[in-house]
């Protein structure tokens, strides 16, 4: 794009105001100067009728006191009569004491040698402005016939008064024309106002609107196109309002569904899985198929019960109805007797400080502690390790193994919902959820879980600060 | 946008570019008045009137070509229709369409032909010296007629 060659104004008033003031000193300025004009055309002919009358009523007061033929003498005396600049020429002869004969243009002195008329010429001599006349003097016969008698008078008359009078005329017309200046400024300020409120009323709905008031909404003024314009921009707020409602509305039915399965699902599941550990402990006789079939029910049954607990847990997250339960907890202490309980001790390897006393919810740490590892254990390869590093004002906890990693189409979707990085491995012992309620738990704490691959694994960083004192 | 904005200047330009023009411009007839002589009228030996160029160098005034007239024809063979030997003076007033010319002469020193002669040089001097041939002549006598007060012309058609 081309650069444009001055700062063109941006704002619409800067735009307004630019335009208003053109349009209006140029309109100012074209009609000052066309009265101008005309008025100096005016005093300007009017100036030079008068001299031309004076010049002609001089030569005619004194013609008839002339000899004819005129000699020198009489040449002399008629220039005098004119007086002023003048040259009076018959034939060879011309007065004396005449200005330069070269000033006589040659249209002029045409127009005397053949014409009938007193003419006149503005002519610029020491860069002023004079007024040339010229006449023939004819004789007139007694039946009133004209011919020329061959004397001609030239007279100059100086024209700077009149000119005086032009640029006065001129002066006042570019005043007048400056005068509509800060006039022109002042209505376009007020244009603008007008026009511009409107605008920026919408500008701040909008933003309104954009930050997520969906109330917003701005008055429309009057019945012009900026106050069509606001009709429009708050009938969208109004149907994207609406639409937003009925979104939330839907989500929040999913949710309470998913919430209403769970809970009705854990009843009759408590009941299987009481049933399940009768029959677990009644298999020690049986042999074969059926003892396979029973021991994958029993694995199958306790893995429903933990996705229902995973589905209850995400309920509550997204019902926001989650609350930490906060206590001094010591650290190491915690995740080493999670991999205790879960049986991971001899599989996991554990550097971790002493003690490392913070406040914080034990059982959300337990859970993220055991989702983190139980994940690495599964899909990573030994060895499994878990370090512990207490930070200034909280602890990091990280977990790494040895397995194929995290690939780059993988790391941003590893902590969604039932995402499975190999599309193929549909069924595996996680329920799915493990990963994000691992985050979800974390993030309650004002913490962080982030996945990284090391090149040689996967790493899970854990970072929880040390909660305030119980609200 | 950018070419409307562009004309703008050129509009001004040619605003301001008002240069007076100097052409020869025409202002009214020229003066006149210029001649050899004054022209006389006399009268022949049937009683009419006869233009006699007086070779005086210059046109001169109506009240000079009246002294001149009053002092009659000289030595040619025309005659005047004046009493010579009265005063040579006469008061000439130029108006708008009349020119009155008060004659130190009574109706018994001047003859119908004589006022005549008056009248047509008095208008010639006019016409010669710019006026307008239609200008009439009053002429006013020590004791005037009912006749001889009223406005008159020339009755020589050139």
């Amino acid at each position: 794009m081309r650069k444009p060659r001055w700062p063109r104004p941006r704002g619409l008033r800067a735009r307004l105001l630019a335009a208003f003031v053109l349009v209006t000193v140029l309109g100012a300025a074209a009609s000052a100067w066309a009265s101008a004009n005309a008025a100096s055309a005016a005093l300007v002919s009017s100036h030079q009728q008068r001299i031309t009358d004076t010049v002609a009523a001089q030569v005619e007061a004194a013609a008839p006191h002339l000899t004819y033929p005129p000699d020198q003498e009489a040449l002399d005396r008629l220039d005098q009569a004119v007086g002023g600049e003048a040259l009076v020429t018959f034939g060879d002869l011309a007065s004396a004491g005449a200005f330069d004969t070269g000033l006589v243009t040659g249209e002029i002195r045409e127009a005397v040698r053949h014409g009938d008329e007193v003419v006149a010429q503005r002519i610029t001599r020491d860069d002023r402005s004079w007024l040339l006349v010229g006449t023939p003097v004819v004789t007139t016969a007694l039946d009133g016939t004209r011919s020329p008698s061959g004397i001609e008078v030239y007279a100059l008359r100086d024209l700077a008064d009149v000119e005086r009078e032009v640029d006065g005329l001129t002066l006042a017309a570019f005043t007048t024309a400056t005068a509509a200046l800060p006039l022109s400024a002042l209505l376009a300020l007020l244009a603008a106002r007008g026009v511009l409120r409107p605008v920026r009323d919408l500008r701040d709905t909008a933003g309104r609107l954009a930050s997520g008031d969906l109330d917003a909404r701005s008055e429309p003024q009057g019945a012009d196109e900026l106050a069509e314009l606001t009709v429009a921009v708050n009938e969208m707020a109004a149907s994207l309002q609406d639409s937003m409602a009925m979104k939330e509305r839907m989500r929040a039915d999913a949710r309470r569904f998913v919430a209403d399965v769970s809970h009705e699902l854990r009843t009759p599941l408590s009941t299987l899985a009481a049933v399940v550990e009768v029959l677990e402990s009644s298999t020690e006789g049986v042999h074969g198929d059926a003892r396979e079939s029973a021991q994958m029910a029993i694995s199958e049954t306790h893995r429903l019960i933990r996705l229902v607990e995973d589905l209850m847990e995400v309920s509550r997250f997204d019902a926001g109805t989650a609350r930490l339960h906060v206590e001094e907890v010591d650290v190491a202490d915690t995740v080493r007797a999670c991999l205790r309980l879960r049986g991971w001790a001899d599989r996991v390897e554990l550097e971790a400080p002493e003690r490392v006393v913070l406040r914080l919810d034990r059982r959300r740490l337990d859970l993220i502690v055991a989702n983190l590892v139980g994940n690495a254990l599964r899909h990573g390869a030994p060895p499994v390790r878990v370090s512990v590093h207490p930070l200034p004002g909280g602890v990091r906890v990280t977990v790494t193994d040895a397995g194929p990693g995290l690939g780059e189409e993988v790391l941003p979707h590893v902590f969604d919902r039932f995402y499975k990085a190999d599309r193929s491995r549909t069924r595996t012992p996680g329920s799915g959820l493990g990963l994000g309620l691992a985050r979800e738990n974390a993030r309650l704490h004002g913490g962080d879980v982030t996945a990284a691959d090391t090149g040689s694994g996967a790493r899970f960083d854990l970072v929880l600060p040390e909660q305030e004192e119980e609200r | 946008m950018r070419r409307v904005w562009a004309a703008v200047p050129v509009l001004v330009l040619a605003m301001g570019c008002g240069s007076p023009a100097s052409e020869v411009v025409e202002g009214g007839p020229a003066p006149t008045g210029v001649a050899p002589g004054v022209t006389l009228y006399f009268l022949d030996d049937q009683g009419d009137l006869r233009p006699q160029l007086r070779d005086t160098g210059r046109l001169g005034t109506i009240p000079e070509a009246m002294s001149l007239l009053l002092a009659g024809p000289g030595g040619s063979d025309l005659r005047t229709g004046i009493e010579s030997n009265g005063p040579q003076r006469m008061t000439v007033t130029v108006r708008e369409d009349v020119i009155e010319l008060m004659a130190p002469l009574s109706a018994d020193e001047v003859s119908p032909a004589g006022i005549d002669q008056i009248v047509c040089t008095a208008l010639a001097a006019h016409v010669q010296s710019g006026g307008s041939p239609d200008t009439g002549v009053r002429v006013g006598l020590t004791l005037p007629t009912p006749e001889s007060d009223g406005i008159r012309t020339c009755p020589v058609e050139h």
